[in-house]
């Protein structure tokens, strides 16, 4: 666990490293569909109710989602 | 009690909260709406044995309404059927009966959007014979002047009432109140990252009644960190999406989740992506190895439920798309995943426990207005 918690930091770093918040003309390829986190509403819905299905937790998207008789 | 109306709790396999997730560049009103259906087709095994089919459709749409208002909302309705297990991998349909259950869903939620920031107000409510929930939700959203730095801030409630179809239990009820922290970043012209932080604290009654000897606390604690990184590659015109999740939960697992997906744009308006997960979960604190029932105590927590056992899984999957004219966008998916204990990480898998395996399949259909 400490291997990927460096892993994911170290990751980030580089992230920082390349930190150049773009100017307002500059984010024509942010705005596409492809670079959204959940541009398919349906897909994720699905994607994470099977998930919740069959492993222990789910989360970190979304809070008051209620609860199901499937986990 | 015929079996058909038994053990409806554990025949929903895919019976699921309607979240409401956040989209990543939210600052302003979106300029359209969107409408959408989608259909899902599921189905999961172990070795030797079906266990649950799933037929699921699903419908949701969002509009812009009075210049700085959206509405969006969704239904789905799940039809479930087959065998799950008593404990381990003994199924519930072994006597040939089987299981079937149903349920229906659907959310709704407003949000008002202002210059800096936005706050939207949602509820959920599900109905299965055996299971009733209602949730709501409120979300605050800031961002900076340069539209490049968002915070979020959520919080959440949800009330379960359990009624099993073949006895009677002691207060099946469930509330749990949810926490949410998040920032999502544009790092460069070509690279956003989002990183949300989200607690969940419910009381009641978590156990499963439809599994033998099953008895959990009732009182739950759910620590999740997300954090999703998306880079555009010019070069491919594609888009490479990171993501890991870490959960960690008073029952005494924790979990990680990685995901790696490919959004590659081809000729004729078709865009492919390939996905990739991992996943691995230490065991719950009260999940006790085979053979059932060793470690059972009267009194105390027990399960014999495979999704509280240490295991990894893997899912390999693609989604196929088709932009039409006029807003139109078709799509196929399919996922493959697969769940053994060996394939755990930062524990031992649990022992004598089978492999897992589904598949499902998406298929939708929306249009912009």
């Amino acid at each position: 666990m400490r291997r990927l918690i460096a892993a994911l930091a170290a990751l980030a770093c580089t992230a920082c490293a390349s930190y150049a918040p773009p100017k307002p003309w500059e984010k024509g390829d942010l705005a596409k569909p492809s670079m959204q986190f959940d541009y398919d509403r349906l897909d994720a819905r699905y994607t994470d109710h099977v998930y919740a299905s069959k492993e222990m937790a789910t989360g970190g998207v979304a809070v008051g989602g209620g609860g199901c008789g499937c986990n | 009690m015929a079996a058909t109306d038994r053990r409806s709790l554990l025949a929903a396999a895919l019976a699921l909260p309607g979240v409401l997730p956040a989209a990543a560049l939210a600052q302003s009103i979106p300029d359209e709406g969107i409408v959408a259906l989608k259909y899902l087709d599921y189905r999961d095994w172990q070795p030797g044995a079906n266990r649950m089919t799933v037929k699921s459709p699903s419908f949701y749409v969002m509009t812009p309404f009075a210049g700085s208002w959206t509405v969006e909302g969704a239904v789905v309705y799940d039809a479930m059927s087959g065998a799950s297990p008593l404990w381990f991998n003994t199924l519930s349909g072994a006597s040939g009966l089987g299981v079937t259950d149903y349920r229906t869903s659907g959310d709704v939620k407003v949000t008002k959007y202002f210059d800096r920031w936005s706050i939207g107000v949602g509820g959920v409510y599900s109905y299965e014979r055996d299971y009733i929930s209602r949730a709501g939700a409120l979300e605050v959203r800031w961002w900076t002047a340069d539209r490049n730095t968002t915070l979020s801030f959520g919080f959440g409630g949800a009330a379960d009432a359990i009624s099993p179809s073949d006895r009677e239990i002691d207060n099946g009820k469930r509330d749990t109140l949810d926490f949410l922290f998040g920032v999502t970043q544009a790092l460069s012209p070509t690279a956003i990252i989002q990183s949300n932080l989200t607690y969940s604290r419910g009381h009641g009654y978590y156990s499963d009644p439809y599994k033998t000897l099953d008895h959990r606390p009732d009182e739950r604690r759910i620590f999740t960190w997300l954090t999703r990184y998306n880079q555009y590659i010019p070069a491919y015109d594609a888009a490479l999406k990171l993501s890991y999740r870490f959960i960690n939960d008073s029952f005494g697992g924790q979990s990680s989740a990685f995901d790696v997906t490919w959004t590659q744009p081809l000729p004729q308006g078709f865009v492919v992506s390939p996905v990739v997960r991992y996943y691995t979960q230490s065991a719950a604190n009260f999940y006790y190895n085979p053979p059932f029932p060793q470690g059972f105590r009267i009194g105390q927590d027990y399960t014999a439920d495979t999704r509280l056992s240490s295991f990894g899984a893997v899912t390999v999957g693609v989604k196929l798309a088709k932009v039409f004219a006029d807003g139109w966008v078709a799509d196929l998916r399919f996922d493959f995943y697969r769940a053994r204990s060996s394939w755990a990480l930062f524990s031992s898998g649990s022992p004598g426990i089978d492999p897992f395996s589904a598949r499902w399949i998406e298929a939708g259909i929306s249009k912009t207005f």
